[in-house]
């Protein structure tokens, strides 16, 4: 799997900063109390992030070969949802760093977009 | 066969008592509430404050009758208003009740005459009697306002039930209070009847319910009576001399009366249900998790009483608490939670499609381990009757085999148990706390886990 289009990295740039902002919201509850449900609304906003998650990354990079989204049934609890978008936030970076080079001619990292270095720049892999 | 049969349920009609806008009559004993006739006078609709008016009207009437010296006919007309059986409520167990004697109903109708108000004005709220004769109280404040506004509750019944498809019979009802004619009639009209006994059924407004009314003898002698003036000190205060005070000095009826009309926004109905706070929620699951498991020191009843408050307030308004109910099984006692169930959620819709199951049945167990013959002694009381579904309250998770014997009961009856445990119960309180979700997801949840488990 690799970028092949600006509009790639947007996507996978707005995936990440989505996942991360997710975490510290569920995170913050998990702490507090890690055994209560997450509502429905969360639940469906939660979900949409993943389905970005499973387009972008694709088998090769998604954490969990038999799990995709969140049954609204299941009542996936704080703590549930916290494993899981750490997992998915691993993968998101895995599957970034793998796409990334250092730029001589930029000074910085950059994205490889078409297997070629763009212009875009990005922070070093973690 | 229901247990604790309700009007509704009989009837097909699976929505649950928060929906709907009258009290679910029991159909053998009484709901522990009664007209408030002050709820009706300080309601803000205009219907209610009109019923409230032909409620006096048809009161004072009495008193108008003694004093044209037609007292047989007062008597005999405030007997028949004393007793209302067909809207079944207050405390009897059989749904019957008494009517009050012709001397207590001279006691009252002396009161037109002994007091000069009412001799002029009549009463402005006729629960004042409860202040002036003995042995009146919530019970006739309540029947006497369902009589004198029966008509009303005819037309409200029939809609109600047209409205929830309800079949309606042509009855006659006996003594039908007529505000025209200012007496009590037969009157042939189209109402639910009790599927025993054929008697018609009324069916009352929650919003006028309360467990006491407004105005009451206890209130009255707690916080307004000069008790100080009416015995004196070593004497006994009793009852039976208030109330000869009050008749003899109405001032002081009066300045109670105005009070609390003046205080009117403070009267509210009572609801049918209340909840556990959720502060006693939490103390409920932190005493059920330090509980032993087995009999030692009473430790099955201590959880059977938990559980038994926790999660009729954890499934409302879903599920309507029933009742608990004891039976024995091969010689064991067996303590169940029995709720009615609802359409008004797509689970339990679900569940009375799939395995009739128009009440729930919970068992409460505090054991360590699920046996084989716990999961028997369940399957053998879900029947067609009672539905096909039924839920294990216990400590623990089942074992594999356990479990397997549960599914085995679904691929060989299609009967499904499924076994809420102590971590379950937490994430209902949790839930029930945060009101992210409901608790009933929880009970769902481990539906679907079964459900996925089975072939």
């Amino acid at each position: 799997m690799s970028l092949e289009t600006e509009a790639d990295v947007e996507k996978l740039e707005k995936l990440i900063r989505q996942l991360h902002g997710l975490h510290s919201e569920i995170s913050l509850l998990a702490k507090k109390s890690p055994n209560d449900a997450v509502n429905a609304f969360k639940l469906k906003l939660i979900n949409k992030v993943l389905q970005a998650a499973n387009e972008v990354l694709g088998d090769r990079y998604k954490p969990f070969a038999d799990f995709s989204l969140f049954e609204f049934d299941d009542l996936p609890s704080n703590s549930d949802v916290t494993v899981v978008l750490t997992q998915y936030i691993q993968e998101t970076e895995g599957y970034r760093s793998d796409n990334i080079v250092y730029s001589n001619s930029e000074h910085a990292w950059v994205y490889q977009v078409n297997g070629s270095p763009s212009k875009i720049e990005t922070t070093p892999p973690k | 066969m229901l247990i604790r049969p309700r009007f509704t349920d009989f009837y097909g009609v699976h929505i649950a008592q928060n929906e709907l806008d009258f009290a679910i009559p029991f159909l053998n004993e009484d709901i522990p509430l009664y007209v408030d006739p002050f709820l009706l006078w300080k309601s803000p609709s205009y219907q209610d404050k009109a019923l409230h008016q032909m409620l006096l009207a048809g009161f004072n009437n009495l008193g108008i009758l003694v004093r044209r010296g037609r007292e047989e006919e007062a008597v005999e007309q405030l007997m028949v208003a004393s007793e209302c059986e067909e809207v079944g409520l207050g405390t009897s167990q059989n749904r019957q009740g008494k009517r009050i004697g012709a001397k207590q109903a001279l006691e009252v109708l002396s009161l037109f005459k002994r007091i000069p108000y009412y001799q002029e004005h009549g009463f402005r709220h006729f629960e004042e009697i409860q202040l002036f004769v003995e042995g009146i109280g919530k019970d006739r404040i309540s029947d006497i306002a369902c009589n004198l506004m029966k008509s009303f509750l005819i037309d409200y019944t029939a809609q109600e039930c047209r409205e929830l498809g309800i079949a309606l019979n042509t009855i006659e009802v006996a003594k039908v209070y007529e505000p025209g004619e200012k007496k009590f009639l037969p009157v042939k009209t189209e109402l639910p009847v009790h599927p025993e006994t054929k008697k018609p059924l009324l069916l009352v407004p929650k919003r006028w319910l309360r467990h006491t009314p407004y105005i009451n003898y206890d209130d009255y002698f707690r916080e307004y009576c000069p008790q100080d003036d009416i015995a004196h000190e070593g004497e006994e205060l009793t009852c039976v001399k208030v109330l000869t005070y009050n008749r003899d000095n109405y001032g002081v009826i009066d300045f109670y009366v105005r009070e609390k009309e003046r205080t009117f926004e403070d009267c509210k109905n009572d609801p049918l249900f209340t909840q556990i706070p959720i502060i006693s929620a939490r103390r409920k699951l932190n005493m059920i998790k330090k509980l032993p498991t087995g009999k030692e020191n009473g430790a099955d009843k201590a959880y059977e009483r938990a559980i038994g408050e926790l999660f009729p307030s954890l499934l409302y308004p879903y599920l309507d608490f029933a009742q608990v109910q004891a039976r024995t099984d091969s010689g064991v006692s067996i303590r169940d939670l029995i709720f009615y169930s609802s359409r008004n959620h797509v689970f339990l819709a679900e569940l009375l499609r799939d395995y009739g199951s128009r009440q729930i049945t919970m068992e409460m167990k505090n054991v360590q381990k699920i046996e084989r013959e716990h999961i028997d002694q369940l399957n053998r009381y879900l029947t067609d009757d009672l539905g096909k579904f039924g839920i294990l309250i216990t400590r623990y998770p089942l074992k594999n085999a356990e479990f397997t014997r549960t599914i085995d009961l679904w691929s060989g009856q299609r009967k499904a148990i499924i076994a809420v445990t102590d971590a379950d119960i937490e994430q209902m309180v949790e839930v029930f706390d945060s009101k992210q979700r409901h608790p009933l997801d929880v009970i769902i949840k481990k539906y679907v886990e079964y459900r996925r488990a089975c072939p």
